[in-house]
């Protein structure tokens, strides 16, 4: 225990004595934070819109209006052409295109349907979508209005069919709220696995491993050592994040914080024993980095991170289920987003104690291997 | 102490250490002498529990190290061959990080003891990446010491010092083996190899002889001639039937000849240094 805490306070040391390292820490998480949460929205507001409004009657008025509303769309550009809708959504000076035809109100009064022209551009299939949606329901709240208005003057019925929508969880689908949850799991993942596999590395690839092996520190203390203060600074970042989450955007716990803490604590026990992992495939700290790299991409991309695992082909959606920040991020945003406890996701909690298992047995396995020459 | 008994180790077929024997007692200063790749290095891994031999026994401070290796590891310094310290860390804290190894309670006071005894005390707050090479030496002999082994392994430990520090070093290496612990030191410098008590010949992974520095010099003059040709040719020298070795040495010829080297007159016998030694004991060897 005492050769533990002496080199985990060497290593303490070593951390603080870095100009650079101390404050990436801190910073780094931070900024991701602030850049996923202020930065990159993934609810579209202020769509640039060019539109060419022939009518110049109450119905383009009350579309315009409709469109405007929650600050969805804004009129970037008013053509005096329907070509001009196009050419200004090719320049980038809008990237919807609206053509209002001529006699909008009278095609109404007459009971005829009004053939709005809509051009998106199409070029990113996730703005594309959620432009559509806008307008769709722009569209609908101004059909909606003039149904009710011919229904009260006795014409005309309702819709058959009309949804009434709740959004659990998230209702204002704000990405903050999506993001932090991963981004504590991205953060657990970089700063366990790296930090850990760089430091051991670092100590092979400067000739020290071979004096601490010839010390009394045995192969488990040497881990140990090791691995401790990571795990207390990336717990402690992990905190700081989620701190910030809270207070800055208002993320909510509203689950159990222990439940949130026990998942976070087997799935960096997990990580560390990977870093642990890949320092004894690794011989210089240049192929340390890049090892990482190789563990922590499928964790950007399959975890359910951003890109949600339900829209991936079926073998990805399989794979996914080999990521363990997977079930790390499922509990995250169970716990604070769903407020769901161990009933729901005591799966997760299983599947993350596997991993760690698993990992910290193959990390001790290769580790005693290698240094038993 | 340490007692080697027929120590074998191969790596990928090729012979590193072949049966090498040798015993080290307490207070003795031992240089085990060889060129590079004769199997120092190995040897002083296998004996302080690295390294597994493939044959053979080793005994080190009373307990058998293939069968203890963690009570070995806790009675030995070992200063590997790259003074192996932490650059980032104080001359202090790199000593007290290796005395939390091996004594927690006593760590303050072992490293107070060994700060003055090496003269390091000015030294205590200073980065040991901004110490000089001697000076970061002498921490990597501190560090192998503090915690006060009974068995000290050097690995080449004067490797790239200019002259003056490798004697402070050596001074120091003495001064441990005066307080009664066994000193293995490995060199390839024939100079430093006279500072020993007594020395192993290490050559191509075989002890070629032991003994004290005058006794190999004693049993290489029973065996050749060691000579000295003022004003001689080199080529005219070499050719003489007889002759094992010669080189250019100042105003003359060295040479060394065998025992019936039919010689004649203007040849002087010389001491021989270690080197020459050496130089013999390996053209026999096989």
């Amino acid at each position: 225990m005492n050769r533990i805490l002496a080199l985990a306070e060497k290593e303490f040391l070593q951390i603080r004595r870095d100009r650079v390292l101390p404050r990436l820490i801190v910073l780094l998480p931070s900024l991701m934070l602030l850049l996923f949460g202020y930065a990159i929205n993934f609810t579209l507001k202020h769509i640039p819109l060019a539109l060419h409004d022939a009518a110049q009657d109450r119905i383009s008025q009350a579309l315009l209006a409709a469109l405007g509303e929650e600050e969805r769309f804004r009129l970037a550009y008013t053509a005096q052409t329907p070509e001009e809708v196009v050419e200004a959504v090719d320049r980038g000076r809008a990237r919807v295109g609206l053509v209002v035809p001529p006699g909008a109100l009278e095609r109404v009064r007459r009971g005829e349907s009004v053939a709005l022209e809509v051009y998106v551009d199409g070029t990113d299939p996730n703005f594309a979508f959620q432009a559509q949606a806008a307008l769709r329901r722009a569209i609908q709240e101004v059909n909606a209005r003039i149904q009710v208005g011919r229904a009260l003057a006795g014409e005309a019925v309702l819709p058959p069919l009309s949804p009434s929508l709740h959004t659990l969880y998230n209702p204002e689908n704000k990405t903050a709220w999506f993001m932090i949850p991963g981004i504590i799991g991205l953060v657990l993942t970089m700063f366990t696995v790296l930090l850990t596999a760089l430091s051991i590395v670092r100590e092979v690839e400067s000739r020290m491993m071979e004096s601490l092996l010839a010390s009394p520190l045995r192969p488990h203390e040497m881990v140990l050592g090791k691995v401790l203060p990571y795990l207390v600074i990336a717990f402690g970042v992990a905190l700081l994040v989620l701190a910030l989450g809270h207070w800055v955007f208002g993320v909510p716990v509203r689950g159990s914080l222990a439940l949130l803490l026990l998942a976070m604590f087997l799935f960096v026990l997990g990580s560390l024993a990977a870093g642990v992992l890949i320092s004894t495939l690794a011989r210089t700290q240049v192929q340390a980095v890049f090892g990482t790299y190789a563990y922590a991409f499928p964790t950007i991309f399959l975890s359910g991170f951003v890109f949600p695992i339900d829209g991936m082909p079926r073998f990805f959606q399989f794979l996914s289920y080999l990521v363990p920040a997977r079930y790390l991020i499922e509990v995250l945003r169970g716990v604070m987003l769903k407020g769901v406890g161990l009933g729901v996701l005591w799966p997760h909690l299983l599947a993350l104690a596997l991993f760690s298992a698993l990992v910290l047995f193959l990390a001790s396995a290769r580790f005693q291997r290698q240094v038993a020459v | 102490m340490v007692h080697a008994e027929e120590v074998t180790r191969s790596f990928g077929g090729v012979k590193a250490l072949d049966r090498v024997s040798l015993f080290v007692g307490s207070g003795e200063v031992f240089g085990l002498l060889g060129p590079n790749g004769a199997g120092k290095t190995t040897l002083v891994r296998i004996l302080s529990g690295v390294l597994r031999p493939d044959g053979g026994r080793a005994w080190v401070a009373g307990l058998e190290v293939g069968k203890e290796p963690e009570g070995v590891k806790a009675r030995i310094g070992y200063a590997t061959q790259e003074a192996s310290v932490y650059r980032d860390l104080t001359v202090e804290e790199n000593l007290l990080f290796r005395a939390r190894l091996y004594r927690p309670k006593e760590a303050r006071a072992l490293v107070e003891e060994i700060l003055s005894r090496f003269g390091l005390q000015p030294y205590a707050r200073s980065l040991a990446g901004h110490l000089s090479g001697g000076w970061r030496q002498r921490l990597a002999l501190a560090q192998a010491v503090v915690h006060r082994p009974e068995v000290l392994f050097l690995d080449e430990p004067t490797t790239g010092l200019d002259p003056l520090s490798r004697r402070r070093i050596w001074d120091l290496i003495h001064q441990e083996a005066a307080r009664g612990a066994a000193v293995l030191v490995t060199t390839h410098y024939m100079d430093e190899a006279e500072r020993c008590h007594r020395l192993a010949l290490l050559y191509g992974g075989r002890v070629l002889a032991t003994g004290t520095p005058q006794e190999l010099k004693a049993l290489a003059q029973a065996r050749a001639r060691f000579l000295f040709v003022p004003g001689g040719s080199l080529e005219a020298v070499a050719a003489l039937p007889g002759v094992l070795e010669a080189w250019p040495s100042g105003e003359g010829v060295r040479l060394i000849a065998k025992k019936d080297a039919p010689l004649g007159e203007g040849f002087q016998e010389v001491a021989p240094s270690l080197e020459d030694v050496f130089a013999l004991l390996t053209r026999e060897a096989p």
